[in-house]
């Protein structure tokens, strides 16, 4: 479904992507695990576009150029170059790190907005869907979501990117700054929205305990560079992985 | 007497939130503060005029028809100009002001100065509430803004473009992630913005003559009025109105009216060193609560 192949970035001369290449099969759940800086959040600008976009903009400015090689297919579709605004409408979403979410609108307006290019009635069902799979949001859905807490507003996101009928799912850094069992939590509906919507799912991660067991398969990422990768219960054994992440 | 100063206060009120809405709707959306918004409102004045009376167009189509073309001239504000210079705030108010004097210097080149610059009244004649005789274009005035506001908090809410709007106006990175196109929905925030002004330059002109300056005035306004009730937010908009229009009625009347555009300036200054963020400047407020 997805294929990157040789992908590097460039910001100005710093190399955040060298080289990488990975695939995504449908309907499978990857991850790309690295810790800080290991150029997770740059692949997923790549995938999302908002990468041509935020390059587009420092050039229009003369701030910082960025460099884009390699290349990414998407259903068969050569995607580098497309603006993200067109990835979504062929099915890429991504809910960028860091819960992003419309702070000053209440949770139904939040999913609202996240309907733009889906039908009423499809914004509804994905709706029902949203609230079955975090009950949380549906008690707070007239709360204005600047107030929610960091774990409902990772909920939320989750569910407006669900909103706009993903066919790729990218997921960054959706554990970051949880308690566990808010970890735990989110992990299971992740399960839950591959299994009940078929959806394809690929995770940038840097807490690999939770997720790497439920991996179909990862990409282990050091400084913009692929350095393993392999079936996810499979680098649970690694000791490399083990030291890294695990800590034993 | 007193009576008769409210009346035309909140009159006064209404005249500054039409001004300032659109003003405030780009803001509000996509950060960029368009100073050639004066330029646009009398860009509207002389349009209708010159279709009256060099086309022979009849008024109900010559309004329209330049709410329509002022509304184009932002979108292409954007699409020409400002498209190169998104979130440089400095550039921005430069190039918009640049425009703006263009315009309306060229205005004043070509000779549009004098009496005989006015547009005839959409409606004529007059009304009295109580002993206070009300002309019918002032009451037309206050009808247009209240529907206006809120035709505008409809669209804003419950339509798809206008989620849109609230979207980019947010958080531009993830409005994109969904779906929204970022510079579609800026030039549709200028287009917006234009119309607007459009619409009050047709209903508020009949009531004093075109000029050059009104556009400098109307900037002055709208930016007062925006600082006063905090930029983008369309409730500031409306009370900091109320609050500056009843304050300058009030003061042309018991102290004469040159001091009217003193109010304005000391309630921008009032503000600045108060509260900067304005009245209603709520984003930081829930930053700092979280």
């Amino acid at each position: 479904m997805l294929q990157v192949s040789h992908l590097m970035v460039f910001f100005e001369n710093a190399l955040a992507l060298n080289d990488f290449s990975m695939e995504v099969g449908r309907g499978e759940l990857r991850g790309v695990i690295g810790s800080n800086s290991a150029g997770k959040t740059t692949l997923m600008h790549a995938l999302s576009g908002l990468l041509i976009d935020i390059r587009i903009k420092e050039q229009r400015r003369g701030g910082e150029r960025i460099t884009l090689m390699g290349k990414i297919h998407y259903e068969g579709e050569e995607i580098t170059h497309l603006p993200p605004h067109e990835r979504v409408q062929r099915g890429i979403v991504l809910c960028r790190e860091r819960h992003p979410i419309f702070p000053e609108s209440d949770v139904l307006e939040n999913l609202k907005i996240a309907g733009y290019l889906r039908a009423r009635e499809e914004t509804r069902r994905s709706m029902e869907f949203v609230f079955d799979l975090f009950p949380v949001l549906k008690s707070f859905r007239r709360k204005r979501a600047g107030f929610l807490s960091g774990g409902e507003q990772q909920m939320l996101a989750i569910g407006m990117a669900i909103v706009a009928a993903p066919r790729l799912l990218l997921l960054d850094e959706p554990l970051l700054g949880l308690s566990p069992a808010m970890q735990r939590h989110l992990v299971d509906a992740v399960q839950q929205i591959r299994s009940e919507r078929g959806t394809t799912i690929l995770i940038a991660e840097q807490f690999a305990r939770p997720i790497l067991p439920l991996l179909d398969y990862a990409y282990v990422i050091e400084n913009g560079m692929m350095t393993l990768s392999g079936a996810g219960p499979e680098l649970m054994e690694n000791p490399e992985v083990r030291a890294a992440y695990f800590g034993v | 007497m007193f009576l008769g100063t409210l009346v035309y206060g909140i009159v006064n009120s209404v005249i500054l939130a039409l001004v300032a809405l659109g003003f405030n709707l780009t803001f509000g959306i996509s950060g960029i503060a368009n100073f050639a918004y004066g330029a646009l409102y009398v860009l509207t004045g002389y349009g209708v005029w010159i279709l009256l009376n060099e086309v022979g167009l009849p008024l109900f189509l010559a309004a329209p028809a330049m709410v329509v073309l002022t509304a184009m001239a932002g979108a292409l504000l954007y699409r020409v100009v400002l498209i190169r210079l998104r979130g440089m705030a400095i550039s921005e108010v430069i190039a918009t002001f640049g425009v703006g004097l263009a315009v309306l210097e060229f205005f004043r080149y070509l000779g549009f100065i004098g009496f005989e610059y006015t547009l005839p009244p959409l409606l004529d004649g007059s009304l009295s509430i109580g002993p206070v005789f009300l002309d019918l274009q002032r009451a037309l005035i206050v009808i247009v803004g209240v529907t206006l506001t809120g035709v505008l908090w409809l669209f804003t809410h419950h339509t798809r473009l206008g989620l849109a709007f609230r979207g980019i106006a947010q958080d531009e990175h993830t409005a994109m992630c969904l779906g929204i196109h970022s510079d579609r929905v800026a030039m549709f925030s200028l287009a917006f913005g234009g119309g607007l002004c459009a619409l009050a330059a047709v209903v508020i002109l009949p009531i004093g003559t075109i000029s050059v300056d009104a556009g400098y005035d109307v900037l002055l306004e709208a930016l007062a009025v925006c600082i006063v009730g905090g930029l983008g937010s369309a409730v500031g908009v409306i009370v900091a109105s109320f609050i500056l229009g009843l304050a300058q009625t009030y003061t042309a009347m018991y102290m004469g009216s040159h001091w009217m555009m003193i109010v304005t300036l000391v309630a921008i200054l009032l503000i600045l060193t108060i509260r900067p963020s304005g009245l209603f400047g709520k984003q930081k407020e829930l930053e700092e609560r979280i």
